[in-house]
This record gives C-alpha cells, structure tokens and sequence, in this order.
C-alpha cells in the first residue's frame, strides 16, 4: 500500500464502458506538493486542453471532428512527446497514475481515433507510452489493472469486434490481417482515386458544386495517412483535381503535411502530382526551393560532385519550363538569397547549375508549347537575352572571344546609365548582373580563355570577371578590382608559363589569394590555369599543394570547380585531358 | 507427410494450450518457439490451400484433434483449416485475452517500436497502420458512388471474390469454398444484413464481366441455405438488386424466383381490397410492386424481359384483366404496363 508522507486514496472506480475498458480514472483525495513539482514536465492548462479535445473528437466519425483532428495532429504529437517523457521518468506504473492520472483516459480515447492511429508518429508515441506503462512484473493491483487494460488495447488495435462482419471476412481470408488489411486498403484507394478522377473529368465546369465537399473531407482523411505508402495514388488525383478544379477545395492540413513529407523524403509522388502541388500551393514551391538551397549548402562534399544530377531530382528545372510561373518564383527566391550572402559561391553555383538544367528542359519541349524567353525574363534588358541564353556549347570555339566581346558591349550601356545614380538604374544593372549569374557558363567561359589569351585580347575578358564578381561600385573600387584582375592575371601567367614556377609570383598569387577584396576572383582565375593550362602535371599539382591551404579556401574552390564541371558536361566535345586534371583536383580537395 | 500431420497436432495443442491456464508456465523461449510453430503452420496454409487432396488430409487431421481437445479442454474453441492462414495473429490474441498469461510475455510480443527492428516479426505498426487508415478512408468515401454500397462493403466483397476465385479456379475445391463461406455465415451472426452487402459486392466484383464462376457459386451457396436467397434480397435495395440482375442472368432469373414466392405469399383480402401477406414474410404488395418497378427502370434489355415475364405469368394464372384474382394481373395494372 502506500508509503510515506503523503496521505492519499487512490479510488479505483471500474468503468468499462460497453467494449471500451478506459483506465480506471484514478482521483485524488488529497495533493502532496512534491507530486506537483513533478508535473511541471506537462502543464494543467495543457492536460485540461486535450482532455477536452479527445473527449470532444469521440471515434472521429463525424467531418467536423476528423477536421478538428488532423489541424491538430502537429501539436497533438508534441504533447504526447511531452507526456512519453514524464512517463519514461517514472520508476513504476503506480507512480506513474499518481503522478498522471489523466493518462489512462486520454490514451484511451486517443485509442480509439482512427485519425489519430492512422498516423504513423502518433501511433509509435501512443504505443511507446502504453509500453511505459505496462509492467513486466505488477506489484499491485493497480499495476495488474493496468496491464489487463493496456492489453485489451492493443487487441482492439489488432482485430476487429467478434461477431462483426468484418471479423468474419478477415478470419476466413487466407491471409494474415497485415496482408488483408494492405490489399483492403489498396483496393480502398483505386475505388477513391478512380471517384476522383471521374470528378475531374467533368472539369472546369461552370456549375458550382463539383463534389467539392466530398474531395475536401477525402483530403482532410489524407491528411493523418500521408506517409503510407500506398496512399500516393490518391494524394496524386486529389491534388491533379485542385489542379483542374482552380478553386481550393482541398484541407489545408493536407497539403502541410504533403508538401513536409516530400520534402523530408517520406513520402514519394508521381512528378506530375508534385508538380501540381507547387502549382496549387505557393508556399509548397518556396519550401521546395528553399530545401534545394539548404540541402545543396549543407553537403558540400557531395553537392559539388554532382550538383546538376542533384538539381535535376528536385523537379524543379522540370516545373519551371512547363510553368513559367514556377521559374519565377524560384529565381527570385534565389535572387532575394543573394542580395543577403552575394559572395557566396555556393548559392551562385546552383543559381548557375539550376538556370542550364532549366534551359535544357526548355529545348526540350514541343516549339508550339514554348514562351518566348522574354517571358521567362521580364525584368532584364531584351537585348540581353539572346547573346547570355545560348550556352557556349552552342557557339563554335572560334567564336567564343567575340561573343564575349558582344556581352561586355550590351553589359556596359547597361552600365552607362547607372552614373544617374537613380533607383531604376541600379535596378537594372542589378538585373543584367544576376542575368549574367545566371548564364555564368560564359564568364567560365572567359575564364578558360584568358589561361591562353594573348595580353591584347584580355580586356574585356578580365572586364567581365571583374563585373561578374564586384558588380556595384562600392566606394568607387571599380578601379582598383580592374587593376587587382590584371595584376592577378598577370602573375598567373608568369607561374603556370615559367618552368620551373618562380617563387616570386607564387607568393604574389597567395597573397591576392588571402586579400579580401578580389579574393573570389582571384581563385576563380586560379583554378581555370590549374584545369586548362598545358603544363606538366607535376608542376601543377605542387603549384596547388602550395596555394590551396586553407581549408575556407578549398571549400570556396570545390564549388568553382562544380560550375566548370558541369559546364564541361554539357560540352560539346570532351577533353580528356581537362577532365582528368578537374578530377584530380576535386580528389585532392576533399582529400582533407 | 507423417511428420506434417504431426506438426499441424502440435500446433493445434499449442494454441489450445494458450486459451488455458497452463500457459503461465510458458517463458521467453516457449514463447518465441510457439510463434515458429504458428509461422510454419502459416505456411502451410498457404501452399496447401488450393491443393485438394493434401488439404482434404489436413483437414481430418484437424477435425480429428479439434475434438480429441475439445474433450479434454472444454473451453478452447475449434480450428478451422481456413484460420490456420493467421495462426500467429490467433496465438497473439490468445495471450493477450488469457488472463493466466505471464506478464513478461507481453512485451516480447510488443517491443518498443523506438528499439524493434521494422521487419520484427512482432512489428504490428503496419498492420494497425492499415486497418486504421482503411477504417478512416471508409468514412469518408461518398455513400451512394457504388450502386449504393457503401465503400467497405465493396472493397470486401471484393477480396472475397477474390479468393472464392483462387480456390476455385483450381478444381476440387467446391466443398472448401462451401466451407468458407458457410464459415464466414456462421461468425458474422451479429450482423447478417451488413453480410449480404458484402455478399452482393462479391456477386458484383469479377471484374471481367464474363467470368461467371463466382457469381454461379455464390448463387448456389445462396440458394441451399433456406431463406437465405430470399433474406438477401430482401435486405439489399430495389436499385442494387436491379444491378446485379443487369450483370448476371442466373441472378436475375433467381431474384424472379424470389420474388414469385414472395407472390405466392399474398392474399386478397375481399373486404379491404388489398393483397395482404399471410405468413411472416414481411413482404407486402408495395414492396413487390417496387421491386417490380425498379427492374423496368433499368432499361434494355431488363425492361424488356421484365415486362415479357410479367405478361407471362398473368397469361398463365389465367390472363384475368379484373383486379383481385390474380396478383400478376395486380401487379401489371399497379405499374401502368
């Protein structure tokens, strides 16, 4: 019996309400203040809170309640967390209904919400709380109460009502209940998703009611069952239905939880269903570009090897060359990214990498589908678009440095007019700016040649990289960045053409390296001698050994070297030799 | 095949054994090796299901230890060759039911699901992931979308056409399909009414129309039960009967049947002037003509035949045109035909 200060009567009151056996509510009859101390791991507001709603919510059957339910499903997890935590802190199952006494009801309850059980966390939360409570060797009654509780639990959980006709077919199945009930569920679905998309059929159509209330109780249904597998099929035609349906009939619920499971791989949908998502829910496309972004900036090590494969997977290139409005979007979240961390060459990488999948996607569709590019491109001078869109793949090798020539023409008349210092004048040098970050195939481009350019031809080249990386003018540098560009060229030169490499130049080149102000530059220059000059091997990589130290340093070069890459992959011829060196080099930086 | 029988005893004894309270000597071992036991047991379900000379073997040997056990274990209930399929759920239930089951056993059977390997063979999370997200999606599935089914009762009767279709493409295996669905009769006696929509869904669910041989058998099975026929179609709606007679002729010449005897049941009462019924059929002359009327809705070619059989029974009860002789006669002027 009791033990210890504490004087109270644990009253054990047997309800058992028709074939639902709650716990016994165990009430107290006096509070010692130590016990209340332990409750501060689940607050009074909060326990009186979802006692109410369980109570509330009953067996889910009316809509109101599975709406109410799956709004919920979020928070209702995380109180149950909470509640799992005290319960694992307790030492038996006695101290547990002391300490708790409103668990037994409210798991109880919960118990019988399919809504609820449906949904994979909050049934492993439910279950691992049951299992706290069960003990293995009860020493009371209220502990052997307990058990024979918990273990009807999980037999209703199990099976279905002796004497119903659904308990019937299943004993007499020939199957396991698992295997039952995944083909019942199966068939359930292709009934449900064939209902839906004969309702599509019949879209747009003029008359208001289009079974749009039973598609909004379908999906308030799905919300909880998102991540079972063999529910995509219907997400699929639910969400291909707000797509055709243009007006938002489905639970808002249901496209959270959707659009978090794809997100967070847990659960798989046909492109077209996803892409109709992004299209029906712009927060769901933000998130999705968003997680290209954190997912590319927190695996550099991978990213940078296969980055285009990478941004292919997302979908995305994809969905924003059938849907001009998706490509918009995504630009101008990856524009809004740069404006705050410019010099990050990650994020310009993949705004690099994203802009050539989605070209290629582009080319890829039928001509009588296709916008014109302006559309594409509203905001940037038009005259911009021909000459930066066209991937140098598409232009002969022997072109190359007059093509060039021509956007450094059209960049500096944007530039012109930015001595008004008016607003719309920045905005369009930024414009054509982030334009050439887009298409920043062509300044590897110049790159590449300014390792073999003749001193004369290097101008407008180191123009454009110099642009490339200091766009705006501040504090009237522009002078000094062209001088830097020039001088870091220079050095180059002299180290990558001069055998053996004089020591001069390469402390001169570490020292550009570790300066602040053209530091991107600089090593953009760097590596493109490393990967295109013709040198002995040898010699480039003890030149590399000796620049490349630092650990920031290499970071920043496996992502330059990730947009050369995926430039060279698209090439029209392959060089070996190049692709070897690239190789070589990416090994040797991750090596560390 | 010795060793087989042998096994399949021992099994039988185990399960037995569980409902009583002997099974609170059973430790972690004795607990794990039952499941084995069950789990073999599942399969051999399952590769001799549709066998019917091995499973005709089985089942004596069933039949055979059921009541050996029942002398000696009163309590304990019957196998049927069709539950061994589910053995390890039955053993499962049982400890969870018996009272006298060690407490330590439970959580075997129940490992913490942070802890327990997915594929555990105790994982139940899919199973009540399933059932539970089957229940949710019933609910909310539209009432009238299938000839007014409701939804569960399509995707059952579905499944049971399905198997009744495995066992019998094989031949032999008539008596067993009787088996299951006298079985399924049987335990569902709560709630027969819920029974015949899974039953009408069964009728309805080859989905290759031209496959006949469940529909056939279901017809049989229905028409070998006293009543059975006639309460089914009673319990179903004038519009699903009409469906069903429109996929199936044995149907359809079988609900005539019915409703002939349903007929034969009325009355005339000369002072009210009504046709009244005389037995307990609770079938009265509106809910004849109802049927009646909802068959010559469906449109060709039922309509048609309908109206053909109607002016063939009043011609042969004697082509009366006056009211209360003949309940055909009734019947056609009470439809405007």
């Amino acid at each position: 019996m009791m033990q210890g200060a504490h004087v109270d009567l644990l009253a054990l009151n047997g309800i058992v309400q028709s074939q639902k056996a709650f716990l016994p509510m165990v009430s107290f009859i006096s509070v010692c203040p130590r016990r209340l101390e332990r409750m501060e791991a689940v607050s009074e507001t909060d326990v009186q809170f979802w006692m109410a709603k369980v109570v509330n919510w009953g067996e889910a059957t009316s809509c109101s309640a599975l709406l109410d339910t799956s709004r919920h499903l979020g928070s209702l997890r995380s109180f149950l967390q909470q509640v799992l935590q005290g319960l694992q802190q307790m030492s038996s199952t006695s101290e547990a209904m002391k300490t708790f006494p409103f668990v037994g009801q409210f798991l109880g309850r919960l118990c019988w919400n399919p809504c609820v059980i449906a949904d994979e966390r909050s049934q492993r939360l439910l279950l691992r709380c049951l299992s706290c409570l069960y003990s293995a060797e009860p020493l009371n009654a209220v502990e052997q109460k307990a058990n024979m509780w918990i273990k009807n639990m999980l037999c209703h959980l199990i099976s279905e009502e002796e004497g119903s006709v659904a308990h019937a077919t299943v004993k007499h199945a020939g199957l396991t209940p698992k295997r039952y009930h995944s083909e019942a569920l199966q068939k359930v679905v292709s009934l449900m998703t064939e209902e839906v998309i004969k309702s599509c059929n019949g879209l747009p159509n003029t008359s208001a009611r289009c079974s749009n209330g039973n598609i909004y109780v379908m999906s308030t249904a799905c919300a909880a069952l998102v991540t079972c597998p063999q529910m995509s099929p219907l997400i699929g035609a639910l969400l291909k239905h707000s797509m055709l349906c243009g007006t938002s009939c489905l639970n808002q619920e249901f496209i959270k939880e959707v659009s978090e499971a794809l997100i967070s791989k847990r659960l798989v949908l046909e492109d077209e269903a996803v892409v109709n998502l992004w299209c029906y829910s712009p927060s769901c496309l933000e998130g999705a570009a968003v997680s290209l972004l954190e997912s590319v900036l927190s695996d550099h090590e991978t990213m940078t090897q296969s980055l285009d494969k990478h941004v292919n997977d997302s979908l995305l290139p994809q969905a924003s060359a059938d849907h001009c409005h998706i490509f918009l979007t995504v630009s101008e979240i990856y524009r809004n990214v740069l404006t705050e961390i410019d010099e990050n060459l990650a994020v310009r990488a993949l705004i690099q990498v994203f802009t050539v999948c989605f070209l290629q996607r582009l080319t890829g569709q039928k001509t009588q589908d296709r916008l014109p590019l302006r559309a594409f491109f509203p905001h940037v001078m038009p005259s911009l678009l021909p000459p930066l869109l066209t991937a140098p793949s598409e232009v002969p090798r022997e072109a190359w440095l007059d093509h060039l020539i021509w956007i450094r023409s059209l960049l500096q008349s944007v530039m012109e007019n930015e001595a008004g210092e008016d607003v719309r004048a920045y905005q369009a040098v930024f414009q054509a700016w982030f334009l050439l970050v887009q298409c920043g195939y062509w300044v590897d481009t110049a790159a590449e040649l300014l390792v073999l350019a003749a001193p004369e031809n290097a101008e407008p080249l180191l123009w454009l990289l110099t642009f490339f990386h200091h766009p705006t003018n501040r504090g009237h540098q522009r002078s000094q960045q062209t001088a830097e560009a020039r001088e870091a060229w220079t050095h180059l030169r002299m180290l990558f053409l001069t055998r053996p490499p004089p020591p001069r130049h390469l402390s001169a080149v570490k020292e550009l390296l570790s300066s602040s102000l053209s530091a991107n530059l600089v090593l953009h220059l760097f590596l493109n001698f490393t990967v295109f000059s013709h040198g002995p091997v040898s010699i480039i990589n003890e030149i590399n050994d000796k620049v490349l130290t630092e650990a920031a340093v290499k970071r920043r070069a496996l992502w330059i070297l990730a947009s050369i890459r995926c430039r060279l992959n698209s090439a029209a011829t392959r060089d070996d030799r190049v692709h070897s060196r690239l190789r070589t080099l990416q090994d040797t930086l991750l090596q560390t | 095949m010795e060793a087989v029988l042998r096994h399949l005893t021992n099994i039988l004894e185990l399960l037995a054994v569980s409902q009583t309270d002997h099974v609170s000597e059973w430790d972690r071992h004795t607990t794990l090796r039952g499941f084995q036991w069950a789990e073999y047991c599942e399969q051999l379900h399952s590769r001799f299901q549709c066998n019917p000379a091995v499973r005709s073997a089985l089942e004596s040997a069933l039949s055979d230890t059921n009541q050996r056990l029942q002398q000696a274990l009163p309590s304990c209930s019957p196998v049927m060759f069709s539950e061994l399929a589910q053995c390890q759920h039955m053993l499962l239930i049982h400890l969870l039911t018996n009272p006298s089951a060690p407490n330590s056993v439970i959580p075997i059977l129940f490992p913490d699901p942070k802890t327990a390997a997915q594929d555990s063979q105790f994982d139940q999370n899919s199973l009540i992931t399933c059932k539970s997200a089957f229940n949710l999606l019933c609910r909310t599935s539209d009432r009238t979308s299938y000839a007014g089914l409701h939804v569960e009762a399509v995707v059952r009767g579905k499944l049971l056409g399905n198997l009744l279709n495995s066992v019998l493409s094989r031949t032999g295996n008539d008596e067993y399909a009787r088996t299951l669905l006298d079985s399924i009769l049987h335990d569902s006696a709560g709630k027969p009414e819920s029974l015949y929509d899974v039953i009408a869904a069964a009728l309805l669910s080859p989905d290759d129309e031209t496959n006949s041989v469940v529909p056939h058998f279901i017809l049989a099975w229905l028409q070998e039960h006293d009543g059975c026929l006639s309460k089914l179609c009673k319990s179903l709606s004038p519009g699903l009967c009409t469906v069903i007679s429109r996929q199936s002729r044995e149907f359809k010449q079988a609900y005539w049947g019915v409703l002939k005897q349903w007929a034969s049941c009325l009355e005339f009462d000369v002072l009210e002037g009504l046709w009244v019924p005389t037995s307990d059929e609770p079938v009265t002359f509106i809910i004849l003509t109802d049927r009646f009327k909802d068959l010559l809705h469906s449109g060709p070619p039922l309509k048609e035949e309908t109206e053909t059989e109607l002016k063939t029974l009043k011609r042969e009860a004697g082509d009366f045109n006056v009211k209360g002789i003949c309940i055909w006669t009734d019947v056609i002027i009470q439809l405007k035909l």
